[in-house]
């Protein structure tokens, strides 16, 4: 079925959980409008959390497709690969991308997501890190660890401690830096690390924390015969591995909504119906900070469920809703009866 | 609007076999103001594009001099100025790119020139008049320079024990070498000035009082700038509080001046900074170098709003300083007199605030805590008037009235930098102390005795290549952390070597370029139209001219019976030359238009 005339033009800008979902739902509820997803990515829909796969043996991208391409065509959702965002002009409701294209919008859905954040002060090093936030990273970062390989895991965020399960079970040795991010995005008590700590070692992860030894001081390349990989400490210890992999949380990938006539903290900021302050356009998923009346500020909401809520909710309001916002899972972190870490980060479908 | 006039012969346009001529014509200095914004947005009018020009040419002295045409302090100021340049950069607009690194350039010229390097100066006569100036901070050396050059007598009062202002008191050392301050300030002062140190003007014992200024002297400077920190807003029981002299607590002001004045400042493991300035952030950067185990700035707004430069916020980043944005200080915890803590309240985005700043809007029963155990107050700053002995007619924030001339209320007493304009930046400071210095001259004087002009000289070919377009914009590289942080002094930015500033230069646009098409000789062809890769040569039926004689909008059409001309849209204009090249009978002309100054 062809476009209406005069029907919307619905842009999505980002193909994870939200951008996808989004999609989806917009389609069900204006099935005249045109629905345009911008993606930075090469590969149509893929499921992070299904990324520790790589390290099973798992490589070929078809087997982390969401949907065949099919489903997009079927849909009629229009999906831009490698398109990437130079920036938005609110007022005048046109998105500029980087080979100079203007993309006209009647509404705009940002669901843009976070990429791994790197700590400034260990961005030099960035080109002896191997991240793990995207297919082709977690391809890269698979390819330079022999079996039972030794990864030293910095920070170590649920999405590390994730693929710390899988490589342990792997038999891959895994060393953890612990510090202030091991367990984002749950926010834990100096009363609940320490029980949570061992509970990682009972895992069979190998845990320093990063403050007993004054911090990282570099990273640097292995000399020739040794592991590929040095860490050393300000207090002059030093760890090899055959790669170090920064697990630090998500960074909001807001940097193209500069000047677009939005506020923004550190992310997005929308109100509970996930709109932002620029006319037509909303927010969803790791992008966006939900204004949260009952702890009166804005917040992050993690997790693939309440990504995914999130990306359904701006598109039903999107199309005419006004609906607020309600997290779709508990955040708790918890120790299970079996001794093993449970969180609702890691549940997904 | 004002008129509108079919496209004719422009200003400008030089006449066959013409080198070189200048123009009062106001499309011409128009032109250069709508033209080349990096130079229109500095407050000293730094000949941008000519002094890029002359790094890719290596002539790297020239170039510092083309600086100091505008601002004594190039090597200053290409480290920690706050760059009003960058942010209008044409690079930087939508579709182009980032902004040329106008400011690291500008150190380019100050680092690469030659040992031994000649300075230019255009001295006049003696004139046999003496002017004071009260502070030897960036505006007070920028006008005693400029008066000295004109041929006065200048005496310089400094309360401190050496000269600098600000510079040397309020800025620290990692992003400001004392070495090449002490070189600009010698170079601008050496011309005749007098500067008499620890000279604190007043009323008290050992002061020296304003009225034996105003007798001893044709005209006195007032520019000691704003020397007082703010008092930190709180609410409650801590609204009316004095908080100097609770332990944990210090304004940022105070605690950079007493550093740089030689005093051994001690911080706690947990530092809380208030403010969003580039003083917040030198405090919280000092901190974490002298021990600070966490160091966090507290805004009002977020990071995208604060008036620092993206560089300065990473830099702060890599020390290990945090920064947490939406939140407003209420009050404050203590134990004794001791602090553990401060109480905030959570703010949202409000609008847009008069000077470009964003509002923040508490939102009420949003209180929080955090605690910490040394709180540095950096929020702003202040002018101190009791020095004076003579009544001066304030503004509603306690700053200097003065009239269009830089005169205060009261004849022979003129103002100029911070003190007159509230707390803003070494630029704006350098700028507003040469503007003043041309007023005072032309009182001393009776007469304007320079005026501004534009100086047009032909071009022969284009400058740029099209490739250049493609540049990135080059980094500074900047010193390990574990060096930098070993002590105060170790400069962070090292500075570009030569290979990286001759790429980056090379990104300038070169907008002073004109490029216009003589509709005489064009044929009409669309050559220069195929080959624009911007939407920049435009078919029009007319332009319309402002009310102060420039051109202003292009009046377009798609008619060819309407077409008046094919004009070239100086402001979609990217220099890349292509038209030139591509027109087979040569109708378009370049021509190079700088503002400068010729004797009345």
């Amino acid at each position: 079925m062809a476009n209406a005339k005069n029907a919307r033009h619905h842009v999505v800008i980002g193909s994870g959980v939200a951008g996808s979902q989004a999609a989806e739902t917009l389609r069900e509820r204006e099935p005249e409008a045109r629905v345009t997803i911008l993606t930075l990515s090469s590969l149509l829909f893929y499921n992070r959390y299904d990324l520790p796969k790589v390290f099973r043996g798992h490589r070929d991208w078809r087997e982390f497709l969401a949907f065949p391409a099919e489903y997009y065509k079927d849909h009629r959702i229009v999906v831009r690969r490698c398109s990437r965002v130079a920036g938005v002009d609110g007022p005048r409701r046109t998105i500029a991308l980087e080979h100079k294209e203007e993309i006209r919008f009647d509404t705009l859905l940002v669901a843009s997501g976070g990429r791994g954040y790197i700590p400034e002060e260990l961005a030099e090093f960035r080109p002896l890190m191997h991240p793990f936030a995207s297919y082709t990273e977690a391809v890269s970062a698979a390819a330079v660890v022999p079996e039972r390989g030794h990864v030293i895991m910095l920070g170590g965020d649920m999405i590390g401690l994730d693929l710390a399960r899988t490589l342990v079970d792997t038999r891959h040795r895994v060393t953890l830096v612990a510090g202030p991010q091991t367990f984002w995005p749950h926010e834990v008590t100096d009363d609940e690390r320490p029980g949570l700590i061992a509970a990682l070692e009972k895992m069979g992860v190998e845990v320093i924390e990063s403050a007993d030894a004054g911090g990282i001081a570099s990273i640097e390349q292995g000399a020739r015969g040794l592991s590929a990989r040095r860490v050393l400490f300000k207090d002059r210890t030093e760890l090899y591995g055959d790669a170090v992999m920064p697990f630090f949380g998500l960074s909001p990938s807001v940097e193209f909504m500069l000047g677009s006539g939005t506020d923004i903290e550190r992310g997005l900021l929308v109100n509970p119906a996930l709109r932002t302050t620029g006319e037509g356009i909303w927010a969803a998923g790791d992008v966006c900070q939900i204004w949260s009346d009952a702890e009166k500020r804005y917040r992050f909401y993690y997790g693939w469920k309440n990504v995914r809520a999130m990306g359904d909710l701006a598109a039903r309001n999107i199309a005419g809703g006004d609906e607020p916002w309600v997290p779709a899972q508990d955040e708790k972190l918890h120790i299970g009866s079996d001794g093993k870490i449970q969180s609702p980060f890691w549940e997904y479908e | 609007m004002g008129d509108i006039k079919p496209p004719s012969g422009a200003a400008g346009a030089p006449a066959a076999g013409q080198r070189e001529y200048f123009s009062d014509d106001p499309r011409d200095i128009g032109w250069v103001k709508q033209n080349v914004p990096c130079q229109t947005a500095c407050p000293a009018g730094t000949n941008v594009p000519v002094y890029i020009r002359e790094i890719i040419e290596r002539q790297f002295g020239r170039s510092y001099e083309t600086n100091r045409e505008a601002n004594v302090l190039p090597g200053v100021l290409g480290r920690i100025c706050s760059r009003p340049c960058e942010s209008q950069c044409r690079h930087g607009w939508p579709g182009n790119g980032e902004p040329v690194a106008i400011c690291h350039l500008k150190r380019v010229a100050a680092d690469m020139k030659d040992a031994g390097h000649r300075i230019t100066e255009r001295l006049y006569s003696p004139t046999g008049k003496r002017v004071a100036i009260v502070g030897a901070g960036p505006a007070g050396v920028a006008a005693a320079h400029d008066l000295s050059l004109l041929g006065h007598d200048v005496v310089i009062f400094e309360r401190e024990e050496r000269a600098g202002g600000m510079l040397r008191y309020g800025i620290p050392e990692f992003r400001l070498p004392r070495d090449t301050l002490d070189i600009e300030l010698h170079n601008a002062l050496r011309l005749g000035v007098q500067v008499r140190t620890g000279a604190e003007i007043g009323n008290g014992a050992g002061q020296i009082p304003m009225t034996k200024l105003e007798k001893e002297f044709d005209a006195v400077l007032l520019a000691t700038g704003c020397m007082a920190a703010s008092p930190l807003p709180l609410a409650g029981e801590w609204e009316k509080r004095e908080l100097r002299g609770l332990e944990g607590v210090e304004y940022g002001l105070d605690f950079l001046v007493q550093m740089h004045r030689g005093v051994k400042k001690v911080v706690g493991k947990r530092v809380a900074v208030v403010g969003a300035g580039f003083t917040a952030l030198d405090c919280a950067r000092v901190a974490a170098r002298l021990g600070a185990q966490e160091v966090t700035i507290h805004i009002r707004t977020a990071e995208e709003y604060i008036p620092v430069t993206q560089e300065e916020i990473f830099e702060a980043k890599r020390e290990g300083v945090r920064i947490k944005g939406l939140r407003t200080p209420v009050g404050l915890t203590v134990e004794g007199n001791r602090l553990t803590g401060i109480e905030f309240v959570q703010n949202r985005l409000g609008g847009w605030r008069a000077g470009g700043r964003r509002q923040a809007i508490p939102i009420e029963g949003s209180e929080f805590h955090e605690p910490c155990d040394t709180l540095i107050v950096a929020i702003g700053q202040q002018t101190v008037n009791d020095f004076l002995g003579t009544k001066l007619e304030l503004d509603r924030w306690g700053n200097v009235r003065v009239g269009e001339d830089g005169m205060t209320s009261h004849k022979g007493i003129f103002a100029a930098g911070d003190y007159v304009n509230g707390a803003s930046t070494v630029i704006q400071a350098v700028g507003h102390g040469r503007k003043v210095a041309k007023r005072i001259d032309a009182w001393l004087m009776g007469r304007e005795r320079r005026r501004q002009v534009v100086r047009i000289v032909p071009v022969e070919q284009p400058l740029r290549e099209r490739a250049f377009d493609f540049i990135p914009r080059q980094h500074m590289p900047v010193a390990p952390l574990g060096e930098r942080m070993k002590d105060g002094a170790h400069e962070v930015e090292l500075g570009l070597d030569e290979k990286l500033a001759f790429e980056e230069a090379k990104r300038c646009y070169l907008c002073n370029l004109r490029y216009q098409i003589d509709v005489d000789r064009c044929i009409f062809c669309r050559a220069c139209i195929e080959v624009a890769p911007r939407n920049c040569i435009k078919l029009v039926r007319g332009v319309e001219v402002n009310d102060d004689g420039a051109y202003g909008k292009l009046l377009e059409t798609k008619e060819w019976n309407q077409v008046g001309a094919i004009w070239i849209d100086n402001n979609e204009c990217i220099r890349c030359g292509q038209c030139f090249k591509a027109c087979p009978v040569q109708c378009i002309s370049i021509s190079r238009c700088e503002l400068t100054e010729v004797e009345v």
